[in-house]
């Protein structure tokens, strides 16, 4: 039973940081992958939707449809963004990069302006279990089922729907897509935006354990940015088993050192990869599938 | 090395110019903006300016422009980092902050006697440069390139944040120097200047200020002629076009790690500096924000020219504490507005292009 | 004559597309050697491994009796090899004179340099044009100016992909003189040439590429002669 115990208590810190990393990266990867941009803003779309999250659900809104609300608000600012700043930037992107670094200072900055240092949160729900003698929470285990979930529905968007294979499409040869009567720019906009409605969801979903400050973007963008270098540019053959990797990384390091050393190792396996591994564990993948 | 069998070369025997000579022929060139006899004027002009400055204003004034000068380090290797040689650099703060809390643990433990805080100032310098090298060994040597490199850098200096944040305990101390996590360290000496009967403390005032500036002008000078010397070309060269670089016998990871280990080097300098004006050092100075500014400094400043660098630094920093006055979001946001618009208006830099604007109607073509 | 370029055995494929096939070829020093082949054939591959911007999957490449084959890009450079590309690899933000310093700055300082420089703009007929940014030059400048890059410290070989490429015939003409000349000062050229007039204009000898392996070598009247080459690739050159 210790032993049962034991194992419990590795896989669920394990799940726990898988889903945290899958979850946190999900819509910086998409972004990236498909378009080749790098969107700083990232961690202020995680904000924007754990705000809305927290602020529908104690407006009365069951928690599942406040989480919608936020991945949606997100999304729609998204492609407000995207079409005001970055769609001059496409042939740019170290500029790209740039940009949405302002936008992040202005999101920040204007958030805790407006709302100040600080917002009510709104608990963990679904209380705890309890394994051998120590208890865990119920929600994180749902968290865990969301990043499968996630990686999922994702999977099924981009391989099984008419608007995942347009978008594949668009991204891996423009001039044709749009020879063949896609219309590009729109591609490039509903991308964007689903890339900040996942970090909006990423928000929403980890909103019932966090403090809300407009800061708390910042929690996620080195989890996320360090996953997608790892994984490289393709979201399902580099980011989930990166995520798998670092999440048993990290979930060591963290069991033994603390959470600190957790991110310091996290940092060194990344500058180990991609120093034997340029261009990350998708490049390496799809190169010894030849 | 190719045996040169020489016809294209001519041994016969010229005067040599003396090594000094050419590297002061080196302080215009290609790589820089402004040459000639008006682009001199204005210079030593501008020096003499700041020279006579702390006559005609208030001791404050003196201390506040020396804290602006302590900063223009940092953006002008960032310059050289990004604008120069094409590696766009999110963590030049983590070797300010190295060398910051390097020259704070040196000095409170050794002292201020002899001029110490000197020694202190280059080894922290030095320490920064080695880290920068380092990284920039992994990064370039694994051939990472673009966005990557900005990812692995923000990921550093947010990763040192965290650390120095969580030393708040006493078990975080070295030797006489306790790091004291969030609130940062403080009670380090400043620079000192060893004199017959007593050291010259250089406090925030008039000897500090003339320190600064004497580094600034001599940074500057340096840096424009680094630039234009062979190595300078070869930055450009590996920017423009990296694979050409290469395939003209340049090892252009060497020189991507040599540029980014002088950029960390003088962001160190910056660093150290900034201890040793304000006598404190905190973790936030690695954060995301401050992370942030260097690249708004540069980017609305001017990457690909010293020049505008430096006074696109001057002229931010200026505005920005201005504005800090309504408070400092407020100024944080017309920052992020002001990234925001250079990039998609004028991205090239708002100084340099009015610099080539100001070039242009003197009739003289640049580079 | 001695061999100053050997190539055994080579091999590269990428996914299931081989690019090089078993290539055994010697390159004789002093000579002007020119690669044909239709599209696809693998020449630029072929000059990619040797430059050592693509790693073989087996085979050996020997250049001047050193076996370089796992050596990184520069430093064949540093041992006598240049290159022109097909695409000007000129520096388009930089002046001609600066593409030429950065050129040469490797192994020539100060007078040395400045002098080279202005043999090589003589020799490229790029005296006029000296502080011109190298993106305005003409099409056919640029690639004068890059061949000046590639021969101004006098490389033992020189590697052309395509020289004329979109050249006129006045152009194309003058080309072949230059490389006569650096012919003339010692200089080994092994080009990568689409244009048969051409070749005939300068090559001392001919290799013929087809589906990354050697389907023919000889002097140029030779693979005139050749049935299988005229089949492969004379042939459908004249469609």
């Amino acid at each position: 039973m210790e032993l049962f115990a034991t194992i419990f208590a590795m896989t669920y810190q394990f799940g726990d940081a898988f889903a945290f990393l899958v979850i946190s990266c999900a819509g910086l990867a998409v972004i990236f992958g498909m378009m080749g941009i790098i969107n700083l803003a990232h961690g202020e779309f995680i904000m924007c939707g754990a705000y809305v999250t927290a602020a529908s659900a104690r407006a009365g809104l069951p928690l599942p449809l406040a989480i919608l609300c936020g991945a949606l608000v997100a999304g729609i600012v998204g492609m407000a963004i995207e079409r005001t700043v970055v769609r001059h930037l496409y042939h740019r992107p170290l500029d790209s990069i740039i940009a949405t670094w302002g936008i992040s200072l202005i999101a920040t900055q204007g958030v805790l302006i407006v709302l100040g240092s600080t917002m009510q949160g709104i608990g963990t729900p679904l209380g705890s279990i309890t394994v051998g003698d120590r208890s865990y929470s119920a929600y994180r285990l749902v968290l865990m089922a969301a990043a499968i979930g996630l990686l999922v529905g994702l999977y099924l968007l981009f391989y099984h729907t008419r608007f995942g294979v347009i978008a594949r499409a668009t991204i891996q040869r423009p001039q044709m897509a749009r020879a063949l009567g896609v219309d590009t720019r729109r591609i490039y906009g509903l991308t964007f935006g689903l890339g900040a409605a996942l970090a909006g969801l990423a928000g929403g979903l980890y909103a019932p354990t966090m403090t809300m400050v407009p800061t708390m973007g910042s929690t996620f963008i080195v989890e996320s940015f360090v996953t997608v270098v790892v994984g490289g540019a393709d979201i399902f053959v580099g980011a989930a088993p990166a995520a798998a990797i670092l999440a048993v990384i990290k979930a060591s390091l963290t069991a033994w050192y603390g959470q600190l050393f957790g991110q310091i190792g996290l940092l060194v396996a990344v500058i180990i990869v991609i120093r034997v591994l340029p261009g990350g564990l998708s490049a390496w993948l799809k190169r010894s599938k030849q | 090395m190719p045996e040169v069998s020489g016809s294209f070369l001519d041994d016969t025997p010229v005067e040599q110019r003396s090594r000094a000579a050419i590297w002061l022929s080196r302080l215009e060139g290609p790589q820089t903006m402004g040459r000639g006899p008006v682009f001199w004027a204005v210079v030593v002009l501008a020096v003499l300016g700041a020279a006579i400055y702390p006559q005609f204003t208030n001791p404050f004034a003196v201390g506040n422009t020396a804290y602006f000068m302590v900063w223009t380090f940092m953006a002008m290797g960032l310059g050289v980092v990004w604008g120069y040689t094409g590696a766009l650099s999110f963590g030049q703060t983590a070797f300010f902050g190295v060398a910051g809390y390097a020259y704070g643990i040196l000095t409170i433990n050794v002292g201020a006697a002899f001029g110490f805080t000197w020694v202190a100032l280059i080894i922290s310098v030095a320490l920064a440069g080695l880290i920068a090298l380092l990284i920039g060994y992994f990064m370039f040597y694994g051939r990472i390139r673009g966005v990557f490199i900005g990812i692995v850098t923000l990921s550093v200096t947010l990763v040192f944040e965290t650390f120095m944040a969580q030393t708040a305990g006493p078990q975080w101390r070295v030797g006489d120097a306790r790091l004291n996590g969030f609130n940062g360290m403080s009670g380090m000496p400043p620079l000192t200047i060893p004199w017959f009967g007593g050291d010259i403390l250089l406090y925030p005032g008039i000897g500090l200020y003339y320190t600064l500036l004497a580094m600034v002008v001599l940074c500057y000078l340096g840096l424009r002629m680094l630039l234009n010397a062979p190595f300078g070309n070869v930055l450009v060269a590996i920017r423009e076009n990296p694979e050409r670089a290469e395939m003209l016998g340049y090892d252009i990871r060497l020189y991507q790690m040599l540029a980014f280990g002088l950029g960390g080097a003088l962001a160190g300098l910056s660093g150290a500096l900034y201890t040793a004006w304000g006598q404190y050092i905190t973790p936030s100075s690695m954060g995301l924000t401050a992370a942030a500014l260097p690249i708004v400094w540069v980017a609305v400043g001017g990457r690909r020219d010293i020049t505008a660098t430096l006074l696109g630094t001057l002229a931010v920093l200026y505005a920005f504490q201005t504005l800090t006055i309504y408070g400092s979001q407020y100024a944080l946001i017309v920052m992020g507005a002001l990234l925001v618009f250079t990039v998609l208006v004028t991205p090239d830099g708002l100084i340099a292009t009015a610099m080539e604007r100001i070039g242009r109607l003197f009739g003289k073509t640049r580079r | 004559m001695s061999e100053i370029l050997s190539v055994s055995k080579l091999n590269k494929s990428f996914g299931g597309v081989t690019v090089a096939r078993d290539i055994d070829f010697a390159l004789q020093a002093g000579t002007m050697h020119c690669l044909i082949g239709p599209n696809g054939a693998g020449k630029s591959s072929f000059f990619r491994l040797i430059l050592g911007e693509h790693a073989p999957d087996s085979g050996t490449i020997s250049f001047r009796e050193t076996d370089i084959t796992r050596m990184r890009s520069f430093e064949r450079i540093r041992r006598g090899i240049s290159v022109k590309f097909q695409v000007p690899g000129i520096f388009k933000a930089l002046s001609v004179r600066q593409n030429l310093e950065v050129a040469f700055q490797h192994h020539l300082h100060g007078h040395n340099l400045a002098t080279t420089v202005r043999r090589v703009l003589e020799f490229t007929n790029l005296e006029s044009e000296v502080e011109t940014a190298a993106g305005v030059l003409s099409h056919g400048q640029q690639q004068w100016l890059e061949i000046g890059m590639a021969v101004g410290v006098e490389p033992q070989l020189l590697l052309l992909d395509e020289p004329t490429a979109g050249m006129s015939p006045d152009e194309t003409r003058k080309t072949g003189e230059m490389l006569h000349e650096l012919n003339g000062r010692g200089i080994t050229i092994l080009a990568v040439e689409h244009d048969m007039a051409f070749v005939e204009q300068i090559a001392t000898r001919v290799t013929v590429l087809h589906f990354g392996a050697i389907f023919a070598e000889g002097t140029i009247a030779e693979i005139i002669d050749h049935p299988g080459v005229q089949e492969i690739y004379l042939g459908t050159a004249d469609e």
